[in-house]
């Protein structure tokens, strides 16, 4: 990565990791994304309505943006960033703490609030709306990191006249306490790299261990 | 105008509320006639919701499709099937000519229906693995698929009810960049109680026949359903001998980057999409003939779509109508069934009719009642909002007499 | 009723993950919704869902929610008068 001069963050149950440097905290898993986002961004407090997929994508998207420069969400919209995320378990958590709820035929109480995020490109959605992008957003749910298949749709996304950076990254959860998530951001410049990036994607997650 | 990066629609399928193929569909358009009611094959406690389901349980469908009972299927796959087979034999494609052909399937529910039939059984652990295993999107997509050919790629796209407008994207692009001669896309997805039950949780669902654009709407009647139409190119169309149903000229997609679920109230994320598909398409607001708008029939998006619609369009805003009002509202199938509707409308010269329209909304657009169009269509635009802001828009262009 | 109010509190709280406000941040007059807590349309849908699990109301139309939502006040008010658990 490091030739690729690409910033990146990585975070798993464990570990939080921006640009090769570790992040620390106390807890691990779910109480872990609590405790990074007070100590790192702390302005967004829907944070905590999120389900786990979108809690991981938008912990690791707003440090992303702050490691390459960014202090605050601009306040203007923009639609040169699109955001292009891969995964295998798309919404699977979030699927499961809805069923729950409407499980029981005597406890009968089917949650809005946990169904709105029955839908893996809701995360892309929280990570546009914190950051006024309205460029393409896609989730891309797979069977597993395929860099061939990651490459085809980050070059995709280059096909237009306006997309100047994607926001690219892989997020999973399987688990309100099991997740994990990589994301980069390439730019245009960038873009004869999507093959090694992508690459370099599944080999991270090829050996991980969700 | 740059070089004309239209992709050419050979084939199209559908199955639906309003009809069981394009024949059946388009008397249906044509005599304007709503195939929502009573739910008669979802095992749900809320019968108080008119539902749009297709006429055929899934024995019927297995039957109609030659396949043997007791095989794992989904209703999903099933209704996918069915437009396939559609899709392909008007586009003359064998199952040897879909070696090199790629496969887009949107949907979001996937095989949830028969999770909800055996989930608790599974869970008590006896055994129902091949129904479970079907549950997720991909396999309900490979089911399709694996019926009609050895396609060299299938995917399947999730965007909630943008789903198959997006699948058709991606089919295109595919196209544009060389990757594909031949992309089947479209959607399909049966009614659930997952997704009943969570549209219920967030209070949007008519309890009458649903109503867009009408003052008096109070959401949205669900509908499944499955669409799927032959993408190609130029020169595989020429190199087969076959002529285009309808071109697909532009696509957008824009994210509304505002709520999860509901829609910007000046729906900038649709005007992003419109604008966006129509100058990928080279044309001007003027050059549109008509609007199928995504038209729940729920106060918000209905209002943030005529926003979008009038900025856009200003005083050329075209006839607009929304079909749910006759097919209910089949998320993630919803973008390539009203594709296959536009291209019905584009080949027979008429404009669906919004049905169930009384009393104009305030600050909103006037739908279409009136069948005959003034002016021939020769292009059409088609859109489709999922929740997350995931906003599409495609124009759909005629192709020509036969 | 003050019993009552600071129990609607807790409840909201945690229905509504308000993980970083206290029962004594929420003004018993002031607006749940708008500024201030800054709660949005799903927020309000599941303060209906917490009303009929909780107190056994339930309400089918999702406007009358702008109604009982004002205030905190209001909504123990309206909850006091037709609660059916």
């Amino acid at each position: 990565m490091e030739d690729l001069k690409l910033k990146y963050v990585y975070i798993d149950r464990q570990h939080a990791c921006v640009d090769g440097v570790m992040l620390e905290h106390e807890s691990q898993g779910g109480a872990m994304l609590s405790e990074l986002y007070r100590a790192h961004i702390g302005d967004w407090p829907k944070f905590f309505k999120m389900d786990t997929l979108s809690k991981v994508g938008f912990l690791a998207s707003d440090l992303l943006l702050k490691a390459i420069g960014r202090e605050k969400p601009g306040e203007e919209y923009t639609s040169d960033c699109a955001v292009v995320l891969f995964g295998t378990t798309a919404s699977l958590c979030a699927d499961r703490n809805y069923q729950e709820t409407i499980q029981d035929a005597d406890n009968y109480y089917p949650s809005p609030a946990l169904f709105v995020y029955t839908l893996p490109n809701i995360v892309t959605g929280e990570i546009a709306i914190r950051n006024r992008f309205r460029g393409e957003t896609s989730f891309y749910v797979v069977e597993k990191a395929d860099a061939a298949q990651m490459a085809f749709h980050l070059a995709c996304a280059f096909d237009d006249d306006v997309t100047a950076g994607v926001l690219a990254g892989w997020v999973d959860s399987r688990h309100n306490d099991d997740f994990q998530a990589f994301f980069t951001m390439v730019t245009r410049d960038d873009a004869k790299y999507t093959d090694r990036l992508a690459a370099a994607i599944q080999t991270i997650m090829d050996n991980s261990n969700i | 105008m740059g070089k004309d990066r239209s992709v050419l629609i050979t084939g199209c399928g559908i199955v639906c509320a309003i009809g069981l193929d394009k024949v059946q569909v388009l008397d249906s358009l044509l005599s304007g006639r709503s195939g929502i009611g009573p739910v008669r094959y979802l095992k749900t406690g809320h019968t108080e919701f008119p539902v749009g389901e297709v006429s055929m349980s899934d024995a019927d469908m297995e039957s109609a499709l030659g396949i043997a009972s007791g095989t794992v299927t989904t209703r999903t796959s099933l209704m996918g099937m069915m437009a396939v087979r559609e899709a392909l034999s008007q586009a003359r494609l064998s199952r040897e000519d879909l070696n090199g052909a790629a496969f887009v399937d949107g949907t979001t529910v996937g095989g949830m229906d028969k999770s909800e039939q055996y989930y608790l059984d599974f869970s008590a652990g006896n055994s129902r693995d091949a129904y479970i295993k079907a549950h997720d999107c991909g396999s309900c997509s490979e089911m399709i698929a694996d019926r009609f050919g050895r396609f060299k790629y299938i995917t399947s796209i999730s965007t909630a009810c943008s789903s198959a407008a997006n699948a058709m994207q991606l089919a295109a692009d595919m196209i544009r960049l060389g990757e594909a001669d031949i992309v089947v896309a479209g959607g399909s997805e049966c009614l659930t109680k997952f997704h009943l039950n969570g549209f219920n949780s967030l209070m949007i669902l008519d309890r009458n026949q649903c109503r867009p654009f009408d003052a008096g709407r109070a959401g949205l009647n669900l509908g499944e359903g499955a669409a799927f139409l032959v993408l190609e190119s130029r020169e595989s169309a020429a190199r087969r001998g076959v002529k285009p149903v309808a071109l697909l000229s532009g696509y957008g997609n824009a994210c509304d980057a505002f709520h999860q679920t509901a829609s910007s109230p000046d729906g900038e994320g649709a005007y992003l999409a419109m604008t966006k598909a129509l100058a990928d398409a080279g044309l001007q607001p003027s050059d549109i003939d008509y609007i199928n708008a995504h038209g729940t029939g729920t106060p918000n998006n209905d209002v943030s779509e005529s926003h979008a619609m009038m900025r856009l369009f200003k005083e050329s805003l075209p006839p607009v109508s929304s079909t749910k009002s006759l097919t209910g509202h089949t998320t993630s199938a919803s973008g390539s069934i009203e594709a296959v509707i536009c291209i019905l409308a584009l080949q027979n010269g008429f404009t669906p009719i919004n049905y169930a329209f009384e009393n104009p909304m305030e600050d909103g657009i006037v739908p279409n009642m009136k069948l005959r169009p003034d002016r021939p269509l020769r292009h059409v635009l088609c859109n489709a909002f999922g929740f997350g802001g995931n906003d599409s828009s495609m124009v759909l262009s005629y192709a020509g007499e036969d | 009723m003050e019993e009552m109010i600071l129990k609607l509190k807790q409840e909201i709280i945690e229905v509504l993950n308000l993980e970083d406000v206290k029962p004594e941040d929420i003004d018993n007059d002031a607006p749940l919704f708008g500024e201030g807590l800054g709660l949005d349309s799903i927020d309000a849908l599941e303060l209906i869902v917490l009303m009929e699990k909780n107190y056994g109301i339930k309400l089918q139309d999702p406007a009358k929610g702008k109604e009982i939502f004002k205030s905190v006040n209001v909504m123990a008010d309206y909850i006091q008068k037709n609660r059916t658990k």
